[in-house]
């Protein structure tokens, strides 16, 4: 039952981290810089349009009140009205989401071979030059950012090879096929940044693993190389890459920011920048308890499955 | 071996111009080809002002849009403003924001992660969940809230930029540093240095902080390594600094447009960033191997 304890204990931990962070976001957009209503209106403000502005946005209660009320609207799915077109968050939300999540499949598809094959093959050739090579092509891809990575791909596969669209925007009329052409170049950027990570580490593991006494048990024992590799090596490789994969979707959560708004893709970091743009806090507020929620629930599903995947714990 | 042998001293200045050498051998080649590159930006940037051959905003240098050519080899821009000037004017603005915020981070990270690592309680408790709730929001997503935050009239303004390098960066160094002070808080002469008398700040200051060095040089490595891309990429999205400042995310931006005229105004900004943090990062994983730490790069 300790087990059992110390997965319910992480879990609560996790809950007042998201309590955190929404105090904090609540802070920092409506606390800190004087005034909402003068910042929505900018220039224009006169008196009169702020008195009433500030009435109907309920922010003439005090903070405390305001934060509450949001905080129950959080958590029972009412997530307010959008300032910039005063639609419900949430239906500017939903599409945005979907987008997003699609993207994201597509790139975790691309991402598992873009990570397991370079890793396989570099630590089988471990030490020789195709090794030393590939290893520099991944630090310099490391260091790429992936605004300028996103730029070299839409330069390559639009214009020098025009097979795809330069502006992946999207809508519910869309063709599966046309979501396909769209999502193709947003996905690879996101898939390459991810799989650079997950190689070096995979690759390490592997070397590792494959120096270990019971792969030397499996070689004398006669298997095939390819058995030992795929059937020996790679699963005990992969447990510490579970972390690596958390850590990429806690990326991905940023990373779309940037990538969808270098391709108008309309997902929900493109939103996020756009409604920044706007001023429209209700929005940003969502979006960011939204990407905060998914990096809270990646580390804890990491966490979990390390605790359960460790039998030390499990007798206990 | 005797104390003389190693104490005896030869003609000086060439014995420790050749035992430099011999440490410089020594060093992984990763460190040497990484700091070679960091040199060439750090004089880059010191020096590029007094030789640019044009201003960063000077207008009319050439054709718009004309492409790469000896007078011009990253191209015009739009506006006919020589982009290979702009690119070497933006290597300071570029390097001292991301060091400044880097060592910001850095300072208050190492403080608040040592003395919450030492002191514990519930001041560790409760600071802990607090850092831990700022690493939960992506690490863009928190630079550009705080940027929205500080409102308009600070919006583009290189102080702005240095305190979100600096936000963005000190609960990740104040985790680690936590993690050491924990580690080293219950040695003897830790313990030693409390039952002396000695308050929390000296204790950090005088026991925890010179065992923590070698793990706080590493995090401000790798953390220097990535302040250049934060930097661009609010520059890109439009939310670092305001043209015409040549900072290079944003240029890859505005030239971003015309990218099928003229890629080269898009590259050369870009190949410029890039190897400043490839660069960054060679010099980080060697670094980390001289003092015998691992690294992981491009883990945020």
């Amino acid at each position: 039952m300790a087990i059992f304890k110390l997965v319910i204990r992480r879990s609560l931990m996790s809950v007042v981290t998201l309590l955190l962070v929404s105090l904090i976001i609540f802070s920092m957009l409506e606390i800190l810089p004087g005034d909402v209503a003068s910042r929505i209106l900018g220039r224009d403000a006169t008196p009169e349009t702020l008195a009433q502005l500030r009435t109907e946005l309920g922010l003439d209660r005090p903070a405390p009140v305001r934060y509450l009320d949001w905080l129950g609207g959080l958590v029972t799915g009412d997530l307010g009205k959008s300032l910039a077109s005063s639609r419900p968050v949430s239906e500017i939300l939903a599409p945005r989401i979907f987008n997003t999540v699609l993207l994201s499949a597509y790139a975790f598809l691309i991402y598992l071979p873009l990570t397991l094959v370079p890793a396989i093959l570099q630590a089988l050739y471990r030490d020789r030059a195709a090794d030393h090579a590939f290893s520099v092509v991944t630090l310099v891809l490391l260091s790429v950012p992936d605004f300028l990575l996103a730029t070299i791909l839409l330069l390559t596969f639009v214009i020098v090879l025009p097979l795809l669209p330069a502006i992946s925007l999207v809508d519910q009329t869309s063709s599966a096929w046309e979501y396909f052409r769209a999502m193709t170049l947003p996905a690879l950027t996101l898939a390459i940044v991810m799989a650079v990570y997950a190689v070096r580490m995979l690759r390490d593991n592997l070397i590792e693993v494959l120096d270990s006494d019971y792969i030397r048990m499996a070689e004398l024992k006669g298997l095939s190389r390819r058995r030992v590799l795929l059937r020996h090596a790679l699963p005990n490789a992969l447990v510490p890459t579970l972390n690596v994969t958390a850590l990429n979707l806690a990326y991905l959560v940023g990373g779309v920011v940037v990538v969808e708004k270098v391709f108008s893709y309309p997902g929900f970091g493109s939103l996020l920048v756009d409604s920044l743009q706007l001023r429209d806090l209700p929005v940003v507020e969502a979006t960011v308890m939204i990407a905060a929620f998914v990096y809270v629930a990646a580390n804890l599903i990491a966490d979990v499955a390390a605790i359960l995947l460790n039998p030390r714990l499990r007798t206990g | 071996m005797s104390i003389e042998t190693l104490s005896a001293p030869p003609a000086r200045s060439t014995r420790s111009l050749s035992s430099l050498f011999v440490l410089w051998r020594q060093t992984p080649l990763s460190f040497r080809i990484g700091l070679i590159i960091l040199l060439i930006h750090f004089v880059l940037a010191a020096t590029g002002p007094f030789w640019a051959p044009y201003g960063y905003s000077q207008m009319g240098t050439g054709r718009p849009l004309s492409g790469m050519s000896w007078a011009h080899p990253f191209g015009v821009d739009q506006l006919g403003r020589d982009i290979f000037s702009r690119v070497v004017y933006g290597a300071h603005i570029v390097i001292l924001l991301s060091l400044s915020g880097t060592l910001l981070g850095l300072v208050v990270g190492a403080v608040l992660g040592l003395l919450s690592g030492y002191v514990g309680g519930w001041f560790d408790e409760i600071l802990q969940r607090f850092l831990e709730a700022l690493i939960s929001i992506p690490f863009l997503v928190l630079a550009l809230i705080a940027i929205a935050a500080a409102g308009p009239e600070l919006s583009g303004n290189p102080v702005l930029i240095v305190l979100v390098v600096a936000l963005v960066y000190a609960p990740r160094i104040a985790r680690m540093a936590r993690s050491v002070a924990v580690d080293i808080a219950t040695r003897d002469y830790v313990t030693v240095a409390r039952l002396r008398g000695e308050s929390a700040w000296s204790v950090m200051r005088r026991e925890l902080l010179p065992n923590a060095t070698s793990v706080l040089l590493v995090e401000f490595a790798l953390r220097a390594g990535y302040a250049p891309v934060l930097i661009g990429s609010l520059g890109f999205l439009g939310f670092g600094l305001r043209p015409p400042t040549p900072e290079w995310g944003l240029m890859i931006s505005e030239n971003r447009a015309l990218i099928m005229v003229t890629p080269i105004t898009v590259l050369g900004p870009g190949l410029m960033l890039a190897s400043l943090v490839v660069g960054l990062n060679l010099f980080t994983e060697g670094l980390a191997r001289i003092l015998g730490r691992t690294v992981k790069l491009g883990v945020q």
